[in-house]
C-alpha cells in the first residue's frame, strides 16, 4: 500500500463505516459528522459542523447529555448509553421500511475522550450503533418466554390453571400466612357422578361438561383468586384474604353456578351437580399439603351426605 | 501464593502512593462534576485468593443487607474489572446530580440507567487517574448491573471465577449532602499483577 492511500484510509473508514461517529468540543460544537449520521439525521456535515449540537438537535435531552459530556471532559473517562435503558440518543428512523416492527432505531452509544497534547480532554468522540435487530429479537424472546410460562401454568382442556400452578400458589399463600398471618381459604370440588356422564354421552360430552363448568366458575372468581383444575373432574379454588364464612358463600355460589342450569351439549341438556369441600388456614395446620388433605376429607363428607352440597372441614376438638 | 505475584515493599508503597494521589484527583474531579463534596476513603490494597474473596466482600460491605452492584472492565496492557457496590439507599438521591429531569415515578429502566451512569463515573474517575500516573490510558467496556437487591455473596461465585489470586484495590465513597455510600473494588488477576509490577518498577525508576 502506498503512503497516500495509507493516509486516506482512516478518514475513509470514519466516513463510510456502518455506524454513526460524531465529535464535539468543550463548547458542544460539532467537529465531525460521518456519513451514517448524515444519512439518518437528514443533516449534511456542512450544515452542522462547528455549530452547537443542541442548537442543531433541540430534541436532545440537554441537561442529562451535557452532564454526560461534562463527565467525559472532567474525568477523562468513557461513557455509555444502552438501548435497554434509553432506546435512542437521536431519534432516527430504522432501516426496516419493509419488515417494520419498530418506529425508531434502537441505539447503543459510546463516548470517548480525545486527550490532546495538553493532557486535557479536548473533544469527545461518540460512536452510535444501530442495535434495532438485537432489541427486536430480545423483545420477541421476552414475549415467547412469557407465553411459555403462561402455557406451562394452564390446563390444556379447560384453559384454567393446572395443578402444578395451583400448588405453587397455595404454597406461597401458606408461607405468607405463616410469616405475616394473612388468612386465606381453599375450596376443593368435583362434579357428581361424572363417570356416568362419560358412560352415557361419551368422552367428548364429558370434556364439554368440564369446559363449561370451568368457564362458569371462572366468570365469577375475583382477580386475586386462583382457580384451576386439580385433576380429572376435580377443581380447586384458592381464596386469598377470605375467612371461613365468606369461603362458604363462595362455595355455595360455585355449586349453584355449576348445578342450576343444565349444560348444553350439541343441543342436549346434561344436568350436573357439584360437591364442595371447604377449608381455611389455622395455626395448627403443618403444611399446605395437609390443608389440601383436609379439604379433600370435607369433599368426601359432602359426597357421603348425598352430594350437591358444600361441607366445611371441622378439625377434631382439642 | 506464588512468589512472583507478591509486591515488593517498594512496589506496594509506590502503588499506595499512586492510588492515594489518583483517588484524590478523582475526588476533586467528581466534586466538580457533581457540585458536591465527595469523601473518599484511603485506598486499601491487598492480594486476595479467590477463596477469600467472599469474606473480603462481606467485610467491606459490613452488613447482611441485600446490595445492588454494577461491573465494568478496563484494559490497557493491564486488564481488570471494577465493581461498584451501592449502599442501601442505592442511587436514589443522585437523580438531579446526574442531570436527570425529575420524574414522579422513574421506571425500572431509568433507575438502572442511573445505577450504571453513577458507577461509570466513579470507576472512570478513580481508575483513569490512577493509571494516568503510570503513563497508561485505558479503554472501558459498557458497565452492566450484576445484581439488584441480592445478598453480597451472590455477586461472585468463587468456583466460577477464572483466577486464583487477584490484586484488590478498594475505596469507599460518600457524599456530604446526600444519603449515598458505595464501595469501589478494582480486581486485577494474575497476568495483570505481573504487568502492574513491571509498571510500578518503571514508575519507581523514573522518580
Amino acid at each position: 500500500m502506498n503512503d497516500t492511500l495509507a493516509r486516506q484510509l482512516p478518514a475513509f473508514i470514519v466516513d463510510r463505516v456502518d455506524f454513526g461517529i460524531f465529535a464535539v468540543d468543550a463548547d458542544m460544537k460539532l467537529l465531525l459528522w460521518n456519513r451514517f449520521m448524515q444519512f439518518h439525521s437528514g443533516r449534511k456535515a456542512e450544515e452542522v459542523i462547528v455549530r452547537n449540537l443542541f442548537e442543531c438537535f433541540p430534541d436532545l435531552p440537554r441537561k442529562w447529555l451535557e452532564k454526560k459530556f461534562k463527565g467525559v471532559f472532567l474525568l477523562k473517562n468513557f461513557s455509555f448509553t444502552s438501548w435497554e435503558q434509553r432506546p435512542y440518543l437521536l431519534r432516527f428512523g430504522h432501516d426496516r421500511p419493509v419488515t417494520g416492527g419498530t418506529e425508531f432505531m434502537h441505539q447503543d452509544c459510546t463516548f470517548m475522550p480525545l486527550i490532546g497534547a495538553s493532557g486535557e480532554v479536548e473533544a469527545v468522540c461518540v460512536t452510535l450503533f444501530d442495535v434495532t435487530d438485537t432489541s427486536l429479537m430480545h423483545r420477541e424472546l421476552e414475549r415467547a418466554m412469557a407465553a411459555l410460562k403462561e402455557s406451562a401454568n394452564r390446563d390444556g382442556l379447560t384453559g384454567v390453571f393446572n395443578r402444578r400452578h395451583l400448588e405453587e400458589r397455595l404454597a406461597e399463600e401458606f408461607a405468607r400466612y405463616k410469616r405475616y398471618g394473612d388468612r386465606f381459604s381453599f375450596l376443593l370440588f368435583d362434579l357428581d357422578r361424572f363417570k356416568s356422564v362419560n358412560d352415557r354421552y361419551g368422552h367428548l360430552a364429558g370434556d364439554a361438561v368440564l369446559r363449561e363448568a370451568a368457564a362458569r366458575v371462572s366468570a365469577c372468581v375475583r382477580k386475586m383468586d386462583v382457580f384451576g383444575r386439580y385433576g380429572g373432574e376435580e377443581f380447586a379454588l384458592l381464596l386469598p384474604a377470605t375467612d371461613l364464612p365468606s369461603a362458604l358463600i363462595v362455595a355455595e355460589k360455585v355449586r349453584r353456578l355449576i348445578g342450576e342450569q343444565p349444560i348444553d351439549w350439541e343441543g342436549r341438556p346434561i344436568a350436573v351437580t357439584a360437591s364442595v369441600g371447604v377449608n381455611t388456614v389455622r395455626p395448627d395446620i403443618p403444611s399446605y399439603e395437609a390443608l389440601i388433605g383436609e379439604a379433600d376429607r370435607a369433599l368426601y363428607d359432602a359426597k357421603e351426605q348425598g352430594r350437591n352440597r358444600s361441607v366445611v372441614f371441622k378439625p377434631e376438638p382439642g | 501464593m506464588n512468589e512472583d505475584l507478591c509486591l515488593s515493599e517498594d512496589q506496594r508503597d509506590a502503588l499506595q502512593e499512586v492510588a492515594n494521589i489518583g483517588m484524590g484527583q478523582a475526588g476533586s474531579a467528581l466534586a466538580r462534576l457533581l457540585d458536591t463534596f465527595v469523601a473518599l476513603s484511603v485506598p486499601r490494597i491487598q492480594l486476595v485468593r479467590v477463596t477469600e474473596l467472599g469474606k473480603a466482600l462481606a467485610d467491606m460491605v459490613g452488613s447482611s443487607c441485600p446490595v445492588t452492584a454494577v461491573r465494568q472492565s478496563f484494559q490497557c496492557d493491564i486488564r481488570g474489572e471494577a465493581i461498584v457496590i451501592y449502599g442501601q439507599e442505592g442511587t436514589n438521591q443522585l437523580w438531579d446530580l446526574m442531570g436527570y429531569e425529575p420524574a414522579d415515578e422513574p421506571d425500572a429502566a431509568a433507575e438502572r440507567e442511573l445505577l450504571v451512569d453513577v458507577a461509570n463515573v466513579l470507576v472512570g474517575a478513580c481508575i483513569c487517574n490512577v493509571f494516568e500516573q503510570l503513563g497508561r490510558s485505558l479503554s472501558f467496556s459498557r458497565p452492566t448491573v450484576i445484581g439488584e437487591n441480592v445478598p453480597v455473596e451472590y455477586l461472585m461465585q468463587p468456583s466460577a471465577l477464572p483466577w486464583k489470586v487477584a490484586l484488590l484495590v478498594e475505596v469507599n465513597f460518600s457524599l456530604r449532602d446526600r444519603q449515598f455510600t458505595s464501595h469501589l473494588l478494582t480486581l486485577m488477576p494474575e497476568d495483570s499483577i505481573r504487568q502492574m509490577k513491571r509498571a510500578l518498577d518503571h514508575f519507581l525508576a523514573s522518580l
